[in-house]
């Protein structure tokens, strides 16, 4: 479907401050788990904290990871970034592989993309290295000490042989014939 | 008193309705007038913007491949080449470039496009590529058994 249309937010890809360029700053703030103790669909949830969680903590010392077992709800993955957008993810019925992968997700990107169109999926600040095409760029320069009017450069494109051309051609050409019968 | 047999005078087409147009309606939502409120009118519209959506798709793909000829038909005249020969010497040299890179290659690496066309002229030349005016189509005249005299 065509997006002008639609309210969904749009625009290009962007990295808060050129993150990454220089430096590498996490852009999750931190993570809230909720689970339930005794539900069937916190299992991987479950599973995923016995296993998984003290790993990512411990590789992202930057994210701050709550657990908050409540009961008779559904697994729940909140999110908080640095630039204030908050995100969850229902995690009912989830493997514990499928929470590894969204919280991976969570804590690649720079803020809660799930309303939000790119309109390209490229950006570069240098989309020329040779320098990008201008009506000078194959010109002589010497065009620009040209003073006007100038014969040479006013005459237009021969692209076919003139009529006039083509009988002269066509004479020069019965002439020498003449010439050879004679 | 109770009156039991009125409500069977209710002509209620099912408890759903309301979440079956609110799907149309979702759809609508940019929409102007009544075309955006009144089902009727706005199942209309969705209908045809859904058509339109359709056919689009294969337009926007037809016009950008027309947008992309269009650079390099400009690119190549600069450089005096034609595009249908530019584009059939660059496959028999191997170079398998659409004709999204080669515009944007026109437009931000005019010197690479030029050598691009270098190399078309170079094999078109080796291999007697040319246009046939009338015809308007890339016609090879394969030079006959090259007699070393």
């Amino acid at each position: 479907m065509s997006n002008s249309h639609i309210f969904l937010k749009s625009g290009f890809i962007t990295t808060p401050s050129q993150n990454g360029v220089g430096r590498y700053v996490c852009q999750l703030q931190r993570v809230v788990l909720k689970f339930c103790k005794n539900h069937g669909s916190s299992r991987g949830m479950r599973d995923f904290i016995e296993s998984g969680l003290v790993d990512f903590a411990k590789n992202n010392p930057g994210i701050v990871v709550y657990l908050k077992p409540r009961r008779h709800r559904t697994a729940v993955i909140s999110a908080e970034f640095l630039n204030g957008d908050k995100q969850w993810i229902n995690c009912r019925n989830f493997t514990k592989e499928e929470i590894t992968k969204w919280l991976s997700l969570l804590r690649t990107q720079s803020g809660d993309k799930t309303g939000f169109r790119l309109r390209k999926l490229l950006h570069t600040d240098h989309p020329s290295i040779q320098g990008p095409w201008t009506p000078y760029t194959f010109k002589d320069p010497s065009e620009n000490l040209v003073k006007y009017p100038n014969k040479e450069l006013s005459q237009s494109k021969k692209l076919e042989k003139t009529a006039t051309e083509q009988l002269i051609e066509l004479f020069n050409r019965s002439n020498l014939e003449n010439k050879r019968t004679d | 008193m109770v009156f039991t047999t009125a409500i069977n005078f209710v002509r209620s087409r099912g408890p759903d309705e309301f979440w079956r147009k609110r799907k149309i309606f979702k759809l609508a939502a940019a929409f102007l007038g009544r075309r955006r409120n009144c089902y009727s009118i706005a199942i209309r519209n969705v209908h045809r913007a859904l058509v339109y959506a359709t056919k689009g798709r294969k337009l926007k793909k037809m016009d950008f491949a027309n947008l992309w000829q269009t650079r390099i038909t400009a690119g190549c005249e600069q450089h005096d080449i034609d595009y249908s020969v530019f584009r059939e010497s660059l496959v028999r040299s191997n170079i398998l470039l659409n004709r999204k890179t080669l515009a944007d290659l026109a437009c931000w690496e005019p010197f690479t496009f030029k050598a691009l066309t270098e190399v078309a002229q170079k094999r078109a030349v080796d291999e007697g590529i040319t246009v046939v005016k009338d015809r308007g189509i890339v016609a090879v005249h394969k030079r006959g058994s090259q007699k070393k005299n």
